[in-house]
């Protein structure tokens, strides 16, 4: 094994071009796996508020769709929206926003249910204590429900980030210059140390998963004991 | 955008494509699940270095992407690999069978994408029947043992018929995450649904119909594994209700 491959390219692969050409490499999958946490956080929120607020005909409309976009592959997604979006704006949308976009679909599609899970945890004796102080539901849910639901949901919502992180590799396919495509361009240009470039690429993927899961495992222990966040 | 149907080559291309896909998860089912079982059994040895092993493996698999671990199995691999064993891996087209026939050797992209899909998916595999495996109350060991039977029957008679039952549903869910995990072997070159829907868009630019006939392949795949799930669940119901 000979690591001088790495240190040849560690610059290009940790930002691109950056600052005198776009950014790339691990800071790009670092700018896309936040930007997609945070809309994928605040989709399976609102979806999953409405899955636990609405009539049961839009329930299952709501479900319908959520389970559309949990059974198609994301590199699926990521093809739509990198060619649809276009078309249905009329405008160039750099891949960056539709990866983007698709991504946080599907983050929204798998938070939804947890969600909707964490408030159904939260007892029938919450609400009626909210709703006889004279709140009104959204009130309730607000200040009495949700404060309660969001620490057990915390867990999955890193969970769910941990995927986020890893699927942002995907963006590879339509040609986003993150990480893994720099890593292949890197690989395609100099042919002979294809198992460093990858070994070290994964390794910072790990780096920042594995980061990601120890907050989920702390953060799940101190909700099972009760100590609050 | 005018919706003309697509051309009945090009379907072929798509239909292709989604036999592949069908014989990757066929394929990497079994073997994930099987190895998936290895390693939950691993986790249960005395001796702690193959705990630990197992443990760490388990965690690269599963905290690095699905797609750099095919790139790695499919470039790194090779590189690696003595130069004869990677000239017969390039070169063998056939595997000879007696009597003068033989068999189509699979390509060096299919072997690659189905040990990366079936390691990765195994890592997962493995939690789950883990999972399973604690689900299942300590008192039923403990009245195994004091029926007077071995650690192998107490695992094979009272802890392993539960622990299925408990990661039944959760087991399912992980054959729909191999399902769809396989499109990413196209990055690779396997010629699977993911790629032919590319393949078709590009010659034909009918954008909507290529991605339009992949994705209803798609949700009809996960939607027959999603009815095998509710058939399990009904025919095997977890012991003590519903957890």
């Amino acid at each position: 094994m000979d690591f001088q491959v790495i240190r040849d390219n560690l610059d290009y692969l940790l930002r691109g071009h950056w600052p005198d050409g776009p950014l790339g490499g691990a800071a790009l999958t670092l700018l896309l796996s936040v930007g997609s946490a945070v809309l994928s956080g605040a989709l399976g929120l609102a979806l999953g508020i409405a899955l636990a607020m609405s009539a049961p005909r839009v329930r299952v409309a709501l479900t319908a769709a959520i389970g559309f976009f949990r059974a198609i592959p994301v590199l699926m997604l990521i093809f739509w929206t990198y060619f649809l979006l276009p078309i249905a704006f009329g405008i160039d949308v750099p891949g960056v926003f539709s990866v983007m976009c698709a991504l946080s679909l599907v983050g929204g599609a798998y938070l939804a249910h947890s969600v909707r899970a964490g408030i159904a945890s939260i007892g029938a004796g919450q609400w009626q204590a909210g709703l006889s102080l004279g709140l009104t539901r959204f009130a309730t849910l607000r200040h009495v429900v949700l404060p309660q639901a969001l620490r057990i949901m915390l867990p999955s919502f890193v969970n769910q980030w941990v995927s986020l992180v890893k699927d942002t590799s995907l963006a590879y396919v339509v040609g986003v210059g993150e990480l893994s495509f720099l890593a292949a361009q890197v690989n395609a240009r100099t042919m002979i140390h294809p198992a460093e470039v990858f070994l070290f690429v994964g390794a910072i993927y790990f780096v920042l998963c594995s980061a990601l899961d120890l907050l989920a495992r702390l953060l799940a222990r101190r909700c099972r004991s009760g100590a609050g966040v | 955008m005018a919706f003309e149907p697509l051309r009945g080559e090009h379907l072929l291309w798509l239909v292709n494509g989604f036999l592949q896909t069908l014989q990757i998860a066929a394929l990497v089912i079994p073997v994930a699940t099987g190895l998936g079982l290895l390693a939950a059994l691993a986790g249960l040895a005395r001796g702690w270095p193959l705990r630990a092993t197992v443990g760490a493996a388990i965690a690269l698999l599963r905290n690095s992407p699905l797609l750099v671990q095919l790139f790695f199995w499919y470039f790194g691999l090779p590189a690696l690999l003595p130069e004869a064993l990677r000239e017969w891996l390039n070169t063998t087209q056939r595997l000879p069978l007696p009597g003068g026939f033989a068999l189509p050797w699979p390509s060096y992209e299919f072997l690659a994408g189905m040990l990366g899909l079936s390691l990765y998916s195994a890592a997962y595999v493995a939690e789950e029947i883990r999972a399973g495996m604690r689900g299942v109350p300590p008192a039923q060991r403990l009245a195994a043992a004091a029926l007077g039977m071995r650690p192998w029957q107490v695992f094979r008679h009272v802890v392993a018929p539960q622990a299925l039952r408990i990661a039944a549903s959760p087991l399912i869910g992980q054959y729909m995450n191999i399902t769809k995990n396989s499109s990413l072997t196209m990055a690779i070159g396997v010629m699977e649904l993911s790629y032919a829907s590319r393949q078709v868009e590009t010659v034909t630019f009918k954008t909507f119909q290529a991605f339009g006939v992949a994705t209803v392949l798609y949700v009809l795949i996960i939607a027959v594994l999603e009815v095998l799930a509710l058939v399990v669940q009904r025919r095997f119901p977890v012991p003590g209700g519903r957890r």
